[in-house]
């Protein structure tokens, strides 16, 4: 019979219509986002070590690493992402040997201005002479001073811990909330 | 005697039913199509030539942006390129994971594919029922890959992760609900009259041109030629799971159309199979690799069954670490080749239908 077809249809459309709704209301709700996520880009200064690896493995050359010579070690004084050409394919979290490069959850990464879209995950000076073992990270404000004196490397130890924070924290700072 | 005048009209780059930046610049007689040509290349990106300045490797993410609707089987035919070039071999369990993220791809691709096929016919509640089961789909896929369309999951050797805890559960769930789905499509677009009105014995293929075509996947099989590279060639190991080739009859928008709905049925049994056999096998999902990937000088094509037909990757070493040369034969684009021959004749109207059952995308088409 002709529009038997056409009334199996409508039965499906109607019972669809009943069905529970599938609508997530964005900006209110949000779907839970998978462990995987390829988000924002996290790096846990600390175990960085600079070396390049997931500056290599980029298919786009995204990743910029600067590095100063401090002492005998190289010391990271930044490490930016062009992350407009970005394609979120995770060789460089892949790379990393020391697992310090992470993606994060977090997928909102638009910005208002070209210039804020760059992601800055570290900006810092490097120390002027190079830091005992038990002191890994950097501080900054320390290039002006040639050389600080002994009552300054006391202070240290605190010092350090604060600076990495800043540099962790820095690409959730820049977002607009 | 009445003396008609042909004009010429321009079908795109700007349509929507031209599924992306496609141009058709039509002749016509009065509503008749006297000649249809296609004009691609706005969405060219040069990805072959991108590929020569990248390493192995890199290239894979790039292979996502072809067919970014079926991404697992770009990679997959690129990554057994290389693989077939440098003989590496790949652990089973990563294989299995191919197979499976393979066919959630294809699945993918032909919920698309059939969605809008109906879509530019006039079916609008049956495309948005089918991007209810993509989305299903694009979870599980975020969920193993962490993207949801440019996946860039395989890798030479294998693939990138091993399956996150529950996951090949709730796939196996989705997979035994999918049935259900695809007979839902069936009632609502393949039953429906004015559907099977607007495509039957439009766009008729006939299987000889289609082989002198060189077409391949649901629009060469839809004209009734039983070939499937996984069947046919099977790489991989598509040899171990037990599935048909939908094949059409007449070679009609319906049939092209019914083999996508069809094929999907057979997806799913091959996931169903995969998962029940993906169980006994552990183990790595990544062999052992190079860190630095030099293959030998020397030349390799490798081609598989992909969601649009047969893509195939012909890879040129010349023993460095990138490519010397990486040319990918995309079935859309060679689909697309016999788009004017199979609109002469027909309806304006019936132009949208024929272009959307070869179900081409022009990230592919133009690569």
């Amino acid at each position: 019979m002709f529009g038997k077809g056409l009334i199996k249809g409508l039965q499906i459309t109607w019972k669809e219509f009943w069905a529970p709704k599938l609508t997530v209301q964005y900006p209110d709700e949000q779907h839970t986002v998978p462990e995987r996520f390829h988000g924002r880009f996290v790096l846990d200064v600390d175990k960085c070590i600079a070396c390049g690896l997931c500056a290599n493995a980029c298919p786009n050359k995204v990743i910029s690493i600067e590095k100063q010579k401090v002492g005998k070690k190289q010391y990271m004084t930044g490490y930016k992402m062009k992350i407009q050409y970005c394609l979120f394919c995770g060789l460089c979290v892949e790379s990393c040997n020391k697992d310090a490069l992470h993606f994060s959850k977090d997928f909102n990464m638009n910005q208002y201005f070209y210039r804020d879209i760059p992601l800055v995950l570290v900006e810092r000076e490097a120390p002027a002479e190079p830091l005992e073992e038990e002191e890994p990270a950097a501080k900054a404000g320390d290039k002006e001073k040639p050389k600080p004196k002994p009552k300054a490397k006391a202070e240290k130890p605190a010092e350090p811990a604060a600076q990495t924070e800043v540099a962790a924290g820095k690409a959730s700072d820049k977002e607009g909330q | 005697m009445l003396r008609t005048q042909e004009y010429f009209l321009n079908f795109g780059p700007q349509h929507p039913s031209t599924h992306g930046v496609f141009q058709i610049i039509l002749t016509l007689d009065g509503e008749r199509i006297v000649k249809g040509e296609p004009v691609c290349g706005y969405l060219h990106r040069g990805i072959e030539k991108l590929a020569e300045a990248r390493t192995y490797t890199q290239v894979i993410p790039y292979t996502d942006r072809m067919d970014y609707l079926a991404a697992m089987l770009q990679n997959l035919g690129y990554v057994q390129a290389v693989e077939k070039l440098m003989g590496i071999e790949v652990p089973e369990r990563a294989e299995y994971l191919r197979v499976i993220s393979g066919e959630l791809s294809r699945i993918a691709s032909h919920l698309i594919g059939i969605g809008v096929n109906a879509l530019d016919i006039g079916a609008f509640t049956g495309f948005l029922l089918c991007f209810r089961e993509r989305e299903k789909i694009m979870d599980l896929l975020e969920e193993l890959t962490g993207s949801r369309m440019t996946l860039s999951y395989a890798r030479i050797g294998g693939v990138a992760d091993d399956a996150p805890e529950g996951w090949l559960d709730r796939l196996k769930k989705l997979m035994d609900e999918m049935p259900g789905y695809i007979e839902e499509y069936q009632g609502l677009i393949t039953g429906n009259e004015i559907f099977q009105a607007r495509t039957k014995f439009i766009g008729i293929l006939s299987p000889e041109t289609a082989i002198n075509y060189s077409l391949s996947g649901p629009t060469l099989r839809g004209s009734g030629v039983n070939y499937d590279l996984r069947k046919a060639r099977p790489y991989g190991v598509y040899d171990r799971f037990d599935f048909e080739v939908p094949l059409g009859e007449n070679g009609d928008c319906f049939d092209r159309f019914l083999c996508r709905m069809l094929e999907m049925e057979q997806s799913v049994r091959i996931i169903q199979q995969a998962v029940e056999q993906i169980k006994e096998v552990d183990g790595p999902v990544i062999g052992k690799v190079p860190k630095v990937l030099k293959p030998p000088k020397g030349e390799v094509y490798h081609e598989i069954e992909s969601s649009k037909g047969i893509i195939g990757y012909y890879v040129v070493s010349d023993g460095s670490n990138k490519p010397y040369r990486v040319h990918v034969r995309r079935p859309s684009f060679i689909n697309l080749g016999y788009l004017d021959e199979m609109v002469r004749g027909y309806l304006l109207a019936d132009v949208v239908a024929i272009l959307s059952s070869i179900d081409i995308v022009l990230g592919e088409v133009d690569c």
